[in-house]
This record gives C-alpha cells, structure tokens and sequence, in this order.
C-alpha cells in the first residue's frame, strides 16, 4: 500500500535574511500516512507542524529528504487536485462573499460550471452557512470564516485534507460539527492529516498521531498503541481482603474499592506477583489489562507542555 | 481559465482598494482644478489674442496629459508590486496555491489583473486628452491606437519590473526602485546632453540598460497641431512596441522564476 504522505528524513532550516542565523525548523522527520487514515500531527507552537504542512502543500521546499503526497512531489499540480487544504487562520478576499469564494475555488480546482453551482449550494448548507452566503465574508465572524474554509477544501471531492488547526476559532457546537464532518470524511475513505491544539478531540477523531517537538518526531502510531501504558496495568478483582490492602499498597499500587469490586492500578512489573497473591487469598481476578492514558498525559510527558526555546 | 480566474479576482480586488480609491477621487479634483484656468482661458480667447491663447492652452493639456500619464506608470509599478504582496502578508495565497495553480500561472493572473486596471485607466487617459483638447477649442491629429498601446506597454514594463522585485522585497521598496529607474531611464535618455565625457560614458551605459520608457512615451505623438506631428512608420511603431513588450516579458519571466523558488508564508 502506497503512502498517500510519505517524508523521509525530511530536514528544513529557516535562515534569517541578515543575521545569517539559523533555525532549525525540522530535523530528519520520517512520517507515513495511510490512505484512509485520520492522522494528527501535534506539538507545541513553534514545534514545525506548520512548516511540515507546507512542505507537504509545495508552499515550502525542504532543504534535505524525500517527500511523496499521492504519489507526486509536493506541489505538483495532479496531487493538489486531490487535495483539500484548510490553513491555519483561513484568509479570505474582502470582496468576495461566501458564494462567490466558493465560485473562485471552484474555477480554480476545475469544477465544470454546471456541477458548481449544485455543489457550491451543497457545501454551504454542510458547513450551516445557507442563510449568509450572500454576506461578503468580511462581515463573519471568525467561526464562519474557518466553516467557509472547510468548505471550500471540500470543493473537487479531495481524496487528502490537510487541515492546520480546522477546529481553532469555532464555539463548541462549531467544533462538534467538525468533528461529526472529519467522521463522516473518514467513512467515505478520505485520508485526513491534520494539526491540533485540543488533545481530546484528536483522541476521539484520530487513528494514529505524530508527536513532534522542537522539529524531531518524538512519538508516532496509533492512537492504541500511543494511549496504551506499557508501565502499569490495571487488575480488578473480586472480595479483595482487607488485610491485603497494605501489602498491596507498599507495591506502590493505587486502589478502588466499591461495594464488590476492587480496581487495582499497579506497577507491570508487579502484576505477576499480585495476581498470584489475590488467587492465594481466595479473590477471584476477573480483569486484568494494561492502563489507557489519555493523550494529554502523554503529550505533557513528551513534550511538557513548553514552548520552544 | 485559471490565468482568467485570477485575473479578474485581482482586478475585482484592486476597484475596491481603498487607498486606490482615495487616490481616484484625489487625482480627479486635481485634474478637475486645472480644468478650470484652462476654460478661463478659452473664454477670454478672442479673435487678436487666438495665436497666443491657443499657445498656452496646448501647454497646459501636454502638462496634464503629463501628469496623468507619468502617475500611471507610477500606479502601475505599485498596483502590482502590493496585489502580491497583499496575498503574501494576507495569507490569501496558500489558499489558491493550494488547487492546481502552477505558480507561474498565479503571477500571470495578478500581472494579467493590474493591466486590466491599467488598461481602464489607459482608456480614461485618452478621453481626458480628448475631452482637454475639446475644452481648449483644439482637437488632437494623433492615431488615437497609438495614445491606448504605447502607455500600456510601457505601464506593463513598470508593472512587471515591480512584480519581479516585490517577490523578494517590501512591496514600497520594490515601488522605489522602480521609480528610481523611471527617474534613471528619464535623465540618460539622448536628448539630455551631459558634458564630461566620462559621465557621458556612464550615463550611455545606464541608457541602454535601462528600458527607455521615453520611446514608449505617447508624448513623441500627442500633438494637437498638424504642424509639429510626429511622423511614425509601421515598422518604427512595431520595433518600439516589441522592444517595451520584450522588456515587460523578460521581467515577467524573471518574476515567475523568482517567485518559483520563494517560500510561501504569510509575511
């Protein structure tokens, strides 16, 4: 199966006009999407993930590695026809309402003049936009300008969206209908890499996430394989003694007891141990499987939450 | 049709530019207040003052038909040096490079765009010089082709070479280079006559360098009287004409390479 993005060893340095100073945005980054796939690139602000996404658009050359969208180098006009692309902060003509956007991008992305118009209608009415698309877009607020940008990456039925912070800018309910829009995009096969800031909502969207910072890649894959400790399992088990609770306990393992039931969060390296010393007290173990995180928390563990330097 | 798209886009974008605008109504009062000595005048021009009225009637029009020309050229360099920097700074850019748009076809489209603009100014240009010479009691006796396609030529070389430098500079240093090399093109053409002969040298060198938008200047044919027109040839008229399209195109060319190679971020 062919990678619909493939970067291999990809490195870019910014340098500055005058001082001569170097930054180094990306430093051998290897990532692969799969078709199909929704695929989140995280990282602090600063850490590369727009200068990535440029380079898979064209907008950037990358100074070192190789880089393949749909098969084509980056900014080649036949893979940008299959592509939909959102930017950070959608920019928009002044002039132009929300129709005749849509009218441009339209001509641009070769839809024939009969099927635009039909299309057009269909895409303003998916992003709840119907009632303003007469309205010129400086006029709208910055939720429905970010809506208008989806939309018009949705023009020419793209097989990739590439979408830089799509929720960023909407209110809750703006942010659940792109939520319910990425899902729907996923089951009709679209391959969909995107940035983000709201952790949450990457975990519940995402297949597989690329954790990048100061322009290294410093953890990808899927999310099971990303949210799934290998340090800790969790036990549950049945009648647990309460004399055993302080033993436990020392093992450094965290208890939650209801009326029948015991949960016991413990080290891996223990969980042998432990599940011999519950069937030898007479408990029965029903569960025992390792401990989801969340992906703040490995987010924060990766990256700590700081900018970069 | 993406050439087109973006043409008109830009063109659309550039009617409702506001400090366009401004510079509209600004332009029209000035032209507008010297319109008024210049109906004084015909009023007070009787029969044994004719000659000497008509003399400075026909000054004044050459001195407004000036002015609004050379204001073209400089309109022209800076409508296209901010159209792309407007997309740069705007971001607007990434969005349309985003569909199938070669970058080459982009910068076609704005430079397509601001000569559409300038060819509606290049059109009201000539109706004012009409309208002038009306007021004045005269009536132009140029080839009026001649007064539409010889500033729109030299208003494209202005525009391309601003297009060129805006890709890798400020759109208002791009501006001043240009009108640098206007001023520079003006003062080494050969009816300047310098006297040290190593001045002379370096001013020749700087003339063939620079386009020489005075041979592109409709002023050579702008004459109201019969008397001093200026007899052109086809073949004078089609050697002057490709020489300014060939300078444009070379710009264009050298603009479309560099912005090839430029990084798009909003700036």
């Amino acid at each position: 199966m062919t990678p619909t993005i493939e970067f291999q060893d990809v490195s870019k340095v910014y340098q500055h006009r005058f001082s001569g100073r170097e930054v180094v945005a990306l430093s051998h980054v290897s990532i692969e999407v799969n078709p199909g796939e929704v695929c989140a690139f995280l990282g602090p602000n600063g850490a590369g993930k727009t200068t990535s996404i440029s380079i898979v658009m064209g907008f950037l050359y990358a100074d070192w590695g190789e880089i393949r969208v749909l098969g084509y180098a980056p900014g080649d006009v036949k893979a940008k026809r299959q592509i939909g692309f959102v930017p950070e902060n959608f920019s928009f003509y002044r002039h132009l309402s929300a129709r005749k956007l849509l009218e441009f991008h339209a001509k641009l992305a070769g839809v024939p003049e009969n099927a635009a118009n039909a299309l057009i209608r269909e895409l303003i009415g998916k992003v709840k936009l119907s009632d303003y698309e007469g309205l010129k877009i400086s006029k709208y607020s910055r939720g429905m300008v970010q809506r208008i940008g989806i939309a018009q990456a949705l023009l020419g039925d793209p097989q990739l969206l590439v979408m830089d912070e799509p929720t960023s800018g909407l209110d809750p309910a703006g942010r659940k209908e792109v939520r319910d829009l990425i899902f729907s995009l996923k089951q009709s096969g679209k391959t969909i890499f995107l940035s983000s800031h709201i952790l949450s909502e990457v975990e519940q969207m995402c297949d597989r996430a690329v954790i990048i910072d100061r322009g290294q890649v410093v953890r990808s894959g899927s999310m099971k394989e990303l949210l799934t400790s290998e340090d800790r399992v969790e036990i549950v088990a049945d009648r647990l003694p309460e004399e055993l609770e302080p033993i436990v306990r020392d093992w450094g393992a965290a208890i939650e007891r209801n009326e029948t039931r015991a949960r016991i969060n413990v080290s891996s390296a223990r969980k042998r141990e432990l599940a011999e010393k519950l069937w030898a007290a007479g408990c029965d173990v029903i569960s025992m499987q390792p401990v989801k995180g969340s992906l703040e928390e490995l987010y924060m563990k990766l990256v700590g939450g700081g900018e970069p330097s | 049709m993406r050439i087109r798209t973006i043409a008109l886009n830009t063109f659309g974008s550039l009617v409702r530019d506001k400090l366009l605008i401004v510079f509209a109504i600004l332009f029209t009062c000035v032209i507008l207040l010297m319109m008024t000595p210049l109906l004084g005048m015909k009023a007070m021009t009787t029969a044994s003052n004719m000659q000497q009225e008509q003399s400075v009637i026909l000054e004044l029009v050459s001195v407004i038909i000036f002015m609004v020309s050379g204001c073209g050229s400089l309109l022209a360099a800076w409508l296209a040096a901010n159209s792309v920097a407007t997309e740069l700074k705007s971001g607007t850019v990434l969005a349309v490079m985003a569909r199938p748009v070669k970058r080459w076809e982009f910068l076609a489209g704005k430079f397509v765009g601001v000569m559409l603009l300038m060819s509606l100014y290049v059109v009201m240009m000539f109706f004012l010089g009409y309208l002038l010479a009306w007021l004045g009691g005269q009536k132009i006796q140029s080839t009026p082709w001649v007064l539409l396609v010889y500033p729109l030529v030299r208003y494209a070389i202005y525009s391309a070479m601003a297009m060129t430098l805006v890709t890798v500079l400020h759109p208002l240093v791009s501006w001043g280079i240009v009108i640098l090399v206007a001023v520079g093109a003006k003062i080494t053409a050969p009816s300047v006559s310098v006297a040290k002969p190593a001045l002379r040298w370096i001013k020749e060198i700087v003339y063939v360098i620079l386009p020489s938008t005075g041979l592109l200047s409709e002023d050579r044919f702008l004459t109201i009287k019969d008397a001093s027109l200026r007899q052109a040839t086809w073949l004078e008229h089609l050697t002057t004409l490709s020489y300014g399209l060939d300078y444009a195109f070379v710009f264009l060319l050298l603009a479309m390479w560099s912005f090839h190679y430029r990084s798009l971020k909003r700036d």
